[in-house]
């Protein structure tokens, strides 16, 4: 899914080289796994994780993050969940940088007088803890727009908040919004018309009980044409979302 | 659920033994351990360089023994690095 987009992966862990080709043949991977046997890029990172002691098996091992670099070796972003053992997927990955959605993820349409909207989540399936991400998809009738932000109190910008029940942090961003010169009130105001793309982001709480839930939010905008400007809406959606049965993996003899 | 942070290396070493102990025996684990555990890990979680900054430079032996630099790992786009555990436990 990754590669499909000209993304290569690579794995980094304190193991041996003997270890991680095991590991790659047991399991298929053909990707790189890198042995950092001393930690040193872990700590040149600054991810070495200071809370183990000397003595533990585990002294060594970084916080788990995943980042996204670009070929320059700029970071274009970074994932990273408090629960190791279970990131950020590669389908929210792949959603998030280059809008492409996961088979099996739930959409919903919204319509409201020249707006159409549909939202969907990165995955239909996930676990508690860990993180997925969303799309929306805006689409306004010829001459209407809603708005972008910065905007003055007068008016609603275009945004999504999901219910904060099973949510401990979410994000969710628009393309920068087109200056347009509102005739009526010869104002210049930030407005998104035509098609548009949002992403978001959720951290889902830990725990949720496993089994099909529903997530359930709001979208807020406000759209007006040329002549009339309606006022601000407020539209509830809800999505569909499995969570997977939590298991505490069992080590190896 | 919210547990206190553990103060020291030595109150954190004895939960993840703890823990450690019982996924080895095959013992359940309760949600607090399970938290406990979590929050003497996660504390002070540090996720290195932030978005728009370069990481540092880096070359480490793949699983055959050959030496990889981001040069020689990167794809068109991009490259997804992933920093794990182990995939020895």
């Amino acid at each position: 899914m990754l590669e499909k987009n000209g993304v290569r992966i690579a794995a980094v862990s304190y193991d041996s080289q003997d270890i991680l080709k095991g590991f790659a043949e047991k399991h298929g991977i053909g990707y790189p796994l890198l042995s950092d046997r001393d930690s040193a890029v872990i700590r040149r990172f600054g991810i070495l994780n200071v809370n183990i002691a000397p003595e533990l098996r585990a002294y060594g091992v970084p916080h788990p993050v995943n980042y996204l670099v670009a070929p320059d070796g700029i970071v274009i972003r970074k994932y990273f969940v408090p629960n190791y053992q279970h990131r950020v997927t590669a389908s929210a990955v792949v959603l998030r940088e280059f809008g492409a959605a996961g088979e099996d993820a739930a959409t919903v349409t919204l319509r409201s007088n020249a707006l159409t909207m549909e939202i969907g989540l990165s995955s239909g399936k996930a676990f508690a803890g860990q993180e997925i991400s969303f799309f929306a998809k805006f689409e306004l009738e010829p001459g209407w727009h809603v708005y972008g932000t910065p905007l003055p109190d007068a008016y609603a910008a275009t945004s999504i908040t999901f219910d904060d029940s099973k949510i401990v942090r979410q994000s969710f961003e628009l393309p920068e919004a087109a200056p347009m010169k509102i005739a009526a009130l010869g104002e210049m105001l930030p407005v998104y018309d035509g098609s548009f793309q949002g992403r978001g982001s959720l951290l889902l709480k830990f725990p949720i009980e496993a089994g099909r839930i529903v997530l359930s939010g709001r979208v807020c905008f406000q759209q007006c044409s040329d002549t009339v400007c309606e006022a601000p809406e407020t539209v509830p959606f809800e999505v569909p979302l499995t969570i997977e049965p939590f298991v505490v993996p069992t080590p190896k003899k | 659920m919210a547990y206190d942070v553990p103060k020291d290396l030595a109150e954190k070493a004895a939960i993840m033994r703890e823990f450690g102990r019982r996924r080895a025996a095959g013992e359940p684990v309760s949600d607090e351990l399970y938290a406990k555990h979590v929050n003497a890990t996660n504390d002070r979680y540090a996720t290195g360089p932030e978005s728009g900054q370069h990481i540092p430079d880096f070359a480490l032996p793949d699983q055959y023994g050959v030496l990889r630099s981001l040069t020689n790992l990167v794809g068109p786009n991009g490259l997804l690095l992933v920093f794990h555990r182990s995939a020895h436990w």
